[in-house]
């Protein structure tokens, strides 16, 4: 069943890009929120952390680079007919 | 020469009313949940198809040799059993049938499938022609048929795990941070999908005018080697962007707000499961219907997030309208194809085409005349579900309605 295996495939390619990159962004989204100061329930601040916030602006670009570069992945043969470019040379 | 240009007409008309219907794949969510103002949310979603659909040209070419057998798989060619007045109704009828089907569940509010209803009018239109040898059913089977299965199911489960990783995640993060975070990739994500929309379902109407211009012999077969004439493409990636932008509200307001309350995170996680899917997908050759990712994906959202509920009613109702989808807008195929040949055989081809085209347009007429009397648009797209009944029109617009009008 070539059929399956294709299905399978797609499955696992959505579970790593589609549920592992909102996981990441989530954890820079944590990351972030926490190095900006939280508020507790209670009234009860904690500092920032700078170190902690540019952790999660990383996390944010990495994901983002991801993302471009799925993008290019599929756009590689248009582009390549168009303007004669090959992205991705070694794939 | 006038029967090719209302095919062309007609195409676009489908590519539009395709637009129209899946803007709610890629915004439902994010006007849902307030990311995005209504406006903004369709025009994004307009410009990204107009974008996306000029990406790539792969699935227009499989669209067609994989569906009908007209053409001959290695060279492309018209086979020898067909002549090219018959090919031509056969696409017209075939295209009727999609626009009409997908008119018909966009009233309801159904997020039906929009590639299986034009798959579905072209089969019927083809097996009225010709006969049941005129459908290619190997291929119906694995590219329309396995991942019509598949593809809800592989993204309800992906979206149920985002969105449970996601909140399990950000479980401490304050409600208002968490809130604006998650809405900004939201946005992101369903740019994505719009655009993967575009890449996708433009492409099957370039497929269709293509298929049309070589039966003619306008087009040589080999569009693989050659690639499209830039002009369908730019009418195409047109078309849809404009229908995107128009809006389909009725199946927005379905897919936000009737099958789950969705909030911020569930929307970011559907939608990345939706992008990655759809994407993934056309790399591995598999010809998926966008909206039933979208819906999967959704659906899979409210399974995921921790004490939400999902309203199993309105899925059902849209499970059903997907499974007669492609029988019913065959059947409609069927029909326009079978009127346009009788009529043609007592006057001439273009009597008969012209004949199905006007029938086309009166029906959509009227169809579009009954959802303008209890007007979904982006004022009330976001109205309160009515759990009684279901409905896609907000209650206080169908009681004030219902002295005039029957309840759709």
């Amino acid at each position: 069943m070539v059929y399956l295996e294709s299905i399978f495939k797609v499955l696992l390619v959505g579970l790593v890009l589609g549920a592992g990159l909102p996981a990441l962004f989530a954890v820079g989204l944590v990351a972030f929120s926490n190095g900006a100061g939280v508020t507790d329930a209670d009234g009860t601040t904690h500092s920032t952390n700078p170190v902690l916030k540019f952790l999660g602006l990383a996390l944010f670009v990495l994901v983002g680079l991801v993302i471009l570069t799925a993008l290019l992945w599929i756009t590689r043969s248009t582009i390549e007919h168009h303007f004669g470019i090959n992205l991705f040379p070694f794939a | 020469m006038i029967i090719l240009i209302l095919l062309i007409a007609t195409a676009l008309a489908f590519d539009f009313t395709n637009g129209f219907h899946d803007t709610g794949n890629a915004m439902a969510t994010s006007i849902a949940t307030r990311a995005l103002k209504p406006k903004t949310a369709v025009l994004l979603a307009g410009v990204l198809n107009l974008v996306g659909a000029f990406l790539s040209v792969e699935v227009a070419l499989t669209v067609t040799t994989s569906v009908l057998k007209i053409q001959d798989s290695k060279s492309g060619t018209l086979l020898p059993n067909i002549d090219a007045s018959t090919g031509l109704t056969i696409i017209f009828a075939g295209l009727i049938g999609g626009i009409l089907w997908n008119l018909l569940t966009w009233l309801f509010g159904i997020p039906s499938s929009s590639s299986h209803a034009l798959f579905g009018g072209l089969i019927g239109a083809g097996m009225a022609a010709i006969g049941l040898a005129g459908v290619n059913w190997s291929g119906v089977t694995q590219k329309v048929l396995i991942p019509a299965i598949a593809a809800p199911v592989i993204a309800g489960l992906v979206a149920a795990c985002g969105t449970w990783l996601v909140y399990r995640i950000t479980q401490k993060v304050m409600p208002k941070r968490r809130e604006e975070g998650f809405r900004w990739g939201q946005i992101a994500t369903a740019s994505l999908v719009a655009l993967s929309h575009g890449t996708n379902d433009a492409q099957k109407t370039m497929g269709v005018i293509a298929l049309a211009l070589i039966t003619t012999g306008h087009l040589t077969g080999n569009v693989a080697e050659d690639g499209l004439p830039f002009w369908i493409i730019a009418s195409c990636a047109l078309a849809i962007g404009l229908g995107t932008y128009l809006g389909g509200w009725r199946v927005i307001r379905t897919l936000g707000k009737g099958l789950v309350e969705i909030e911020s995170p569930q929307g970011l996680a559907a939608e990345a499961s939706s992008a990655a899917i759809i994407l993934s997908s056309s790399a591995a050759g598999m010809a998926l219907s966008t909206t039933h990712v979208a819906t999967g994906s959704i659906l899979g959202s409210g399974v995921g997030k921790p004490g939400a509920s999902v309203r199993w009613a309105v899925a059902g109702r849209m499970a059903l309208a997907w499974l007669i989808t492609l029988p019913a807008a065959g059947l409609v195929g069927a029909l326009a194809f079978w009127i346009s040949h009788f009529v043609a055989g007592m006057t001439t081809q273009l009597v008969g085409d012209g004949l199905i085209f006007l029938i086309l347009v009166g029906l959509s007429g009227f169809m579009w005349w009954r959802a303008q009397q209890q007007k979904v648009d982006h004022n009330n797209v976001n109205a309160d579900w009515d759990d009684s009944t279901n409905s896609v029109v907000p209650a206080d617009l169908r009681e004030s309605a219902e002295p005039k009008t029957a309840a759709v």
